[in-house]
């Protein structure tokens, strides 16, 4: 249901406002709405003005801002600690906290650029080392003492290693030597060496294969393989060394202070939103005045904290609402028990306006009817009733899981009971194994009674939501809307009984009469709609023929679990046929489950509702912390 | 021949609104395949949105129906 709400006008001297203000934040039960003041006709002189912050107010959040901002940063760059909280209060020391957030700022940012470096250093060392650690191996075939220089290459595959060999022996006249191998890492590296007078054909040539030379520091290019790989080894672990330093400094640091930054981000935060709240606010010479909504149940409580807070100086008053006012007045839905979890369903929908109807109660109690009609299968509504138990008992109250499982267990109830009165157990297999007779009757073989239930439904349905929209109508104070729908309902109720003598012929259901009767209705309403009279009696009508799907898909079911059964006997072997079934009845319950809610829900939104809700009500959301 | 009939005229009952509800349910499905990749909440009204045009091949099948046991 649509919670009620009060038009709330809080007043106080000036000097109470950040006060008044932290006070309604911290009980989260207020929406100030501005444009309510704004609405109201007053002269120029009269009119209370929007709260401008003086000098000192804007000075004060410009620093706040500020220093929000840059904690914000400050905290992003820190390390993660766990558990720690502080209790500090953040307003007498903030000065001192600006001051170290600088400093700490400053120092993190040049530790983060440190660390950044280095760490790329270690990446680059990591993976020279590797290459020539996997190549020192091949120098220990070279002959000593030469006058031999090396080449560390990477090769994309063997293939490329193998025109290689060949284009450098064609390029240096059989005067090189390459070998390869593996790094650690699955790489192909290879070795080359040859005399130093032919090196630089030697580049060339690999320059025109894109074939990459390995890196080495520039410093260490001069030293052999061997000595080169402990160099790398020893500048790995000091970049490793400084890294873990940087790190130990950063974390110290984060162990801390981040507590005492996180605290002041959250004081700060807190008193900006004061601040920005500063703008629903109209001020007059001495007085402050806020105006909003706020749950009518809740005003009482709120009335006698400000009463106690500020001794009688900050007066709360609630407001007659002006007709103008009703479709502004936020929405809040709040729905007992039973009825809770089909709001997962009602928030598909855009919130309904203030004077509208909550459309929750309504799918809470038809929605499990219809999905009953459709399914109505004992066996499958025992097994939807076992999966709806898990789902409720498996998860906490409230989780999407365990409302779905309460919905689909009152769903799964009326599927058991229409599943009785259809006679069927997953489809014929009750009726064939263990004499199941039908309740009322069966609708796998009697189409036109299934038909006739199925729009009867629809009749019901949809007459009770045009009864539902000249409430609605009447509510609002439309009485012309409201007769020109009950004038529409009666011509339809006559068109619907007129279809009834048709096909039932009865002595109180004479057609013609009845069709004379909305003969005369009918220019009563193109007087007063138009020629979109007919249409809207069309369209309704379609509405309620729209309502045969219940037999449609329900038939369709039924169907599909005869077949399942058919195919299972047809194997003639127990396990196999137990198999089969099952796998066609677990496919069939699954599209049981998805087909009914669907269609109902279809019914609902664009059939049901479609008559008297009226949507694109404005959520109440209300000023908290 | 008036049974090849019937069950042609059913076939044809049918058949039609099916070929209009997958024209319709592709184009719809695709829009709201967009529109989820932006908004993934819309997921129940995208749902909602595919099935209203199965609202065709369910009345072409109860007219099939009614066809077949010569209503």
């Amino acid at each position: 249901m649509i919670i009620r709400m009060s038009k709330i006008e809080i007043i106080g001297p000036k000097e109470k406002l950040l006060e008044t203000l932290d006070l309604i934040h911290n009980r989260g039960v207020f929406q100030p709405d501005p444009q309510l003041l704004e609405r109201i006709e007053l002269t120029e002189g009269q009119r209370p003005q929007a709260l401008v912050l003086d000098e000192d107010e804007l000075r004060e959040r410009t620093f706040f801002s500020d220093l929000h901002a840059r904690l914000s940063v400050l905290i992003e760059l820190l390390p993660k600690t766990t558990g720690q909280t502080s209790q500090l209060q953040p307003l007498p020391v903030m000065d001192a906290l600006n001051e170290l957030a600088n400093q700490h700022l400053a120092a993190v940012r040049e530790r983060t650029e440190q660390l950044a470096e280095h760490r790329q250093e270690v990446e680059t060392l990591q993976r020279d080392l590797s290459f020539w650690k996997a190549l020192e191996p091949l120098t220990h075939d070279l002959p000593t003492g030469s006058n031999l220089e090396l080449f560390g290459i990477a090769i994309r595959d063997a293939q490329q290693l193998e025109v290689l060999e060949n284009l450098l022996h064609e390029r240096t006249l059989g005067r090189c030597h390459v070998s390869s191998t593996l790094t650690a890492d699955g790489a192909l590296v290879g070795l080359i060496a040859t005399t130093g007078e032919i090196s630089s054909q030697l580049r060339e040539a690999l320059t025109s294969e894109h074939v990459p030379e390995l890196s080495v520091p520039e410093d260490l290019a001069n030293l052999p393989i061997p000595q080169r790989v402990t160099a790398l080894s020893e500048r790995l672990a000091t970049s490793l060394a400084r890294c873990r330093t940087i790190e130990l400094q950063t974390q110290e640091m984060s162990h801390r202070w981040l507590p005492i930054y996180q605290r002041a981000l959250a004081w700060l935060e807190e008193r900006l939103d004061l601040y920005r709240a500063t703008a629903t606010v109209f001020t007059t010479q001495l007085c402050f005045i806020i105006q909003g909504w706020m749950a009518k149940t809740e005003v009482p409580e709120l009335k006698s904290l400000l009463t106690q807070a500020f001794d009688g100086c900050v007066v709360l008053e609630q407001q007659a609402i002006f007709e103008e006012e009703i479709d502004q007045i936020p929405v809040k839905l709040c729905n007992p028990g039973y009825f809770a979890p089909f709001e997962i369903f009602s928030r598909l929908l855009p919130l309904p306006k203030y004077s509208s109807y909550d459309p929750t109660p309504f799918i809470g109690l038809f929605f499990p009817v219809l999905f009953g009609m459709i399914l109505g299968d004992l066996g499958y509504g025992l097994v939807l009733l076992v999966i709806a138990v898990v789902f409720t008992k498996r998860f906490p109250a409230h989780h999407l899981a365990s409302d779905l499982g309460k919905v689909l267990g009152v769903a799964a109830l009326y599927a058991c009971l229409f599943g009785l009165l259809y006679g069927e157990l997953f489809g014929d297999l009750g009726k064939v194994n263990f004499g199941l007779e039908p309740l009322w009757f069966d609708r796998g073989t009697e189409l036109v009674p299934m038909i006739v239930f199925s729009l009867t439904v629809g009749v019901v349905h949809i007459l009770l939501g045009s009864l539902l929209g000249v409430w609605s109508h009447l509510r609002r104070h439309q009485p012309r809307e409201a007769l020109i729908k009950l004038v529409m309902l009666l011509a339809i109720l006559l068109l619907v009984l007129a279809a009834v003598g048709w096909f039932y012929p009865h002595p109180w259901l004479a057609t013609r009469p009845l069709l004379l009767s909305v003969a005369i209705l009918l220019p009563i309403l193109i007087a007063a709609e138009g020629l979109l009279a007919p249409l809207e009696m069309l369209k309704t009508l379609g509405n309620i023929i729209s309502y045969v799907r219940i037999m449609a898909i329900g038939l369709c079911s039924v169907l599909l679990a005869m077949v399942a059964n058919q195919l299972g006997g047809m194997t003639g072997d127990i396990l196999v046929g137990t198999l089969v079934a099952g796998v066609l009845h677990g496919f069939n319950l699954l599209l049981g489950v998805f087909a009914p809610t669907v269609h109902s829900l279809r019914l609902h939104y664009v059939e049901f509702f479609s008559k008297f809700l009226d949507l694109g009500g404005r959520r109440f959301e209300p000023w908290h912390k | 021949m008036e049974k090849v009939l019937i069950a042609f005229a059913a076939a044809l009952a049918i058949g039609l609104p099916a070929i209009a509800t997958a024209w319709a349910q592709s184009r719809i499905g695709a829009a709201g395949a967009g529109t989820l990749a932006e908004k993934p909440e819309l997921t129940g009204a995208i749902i909602i949105l595919v099935a209203i045009p199965e609202t065709m091949v369910i009345l072409g099948f109860v007219v099939a129906a009614m066809i077949l046991l010569m209503i």
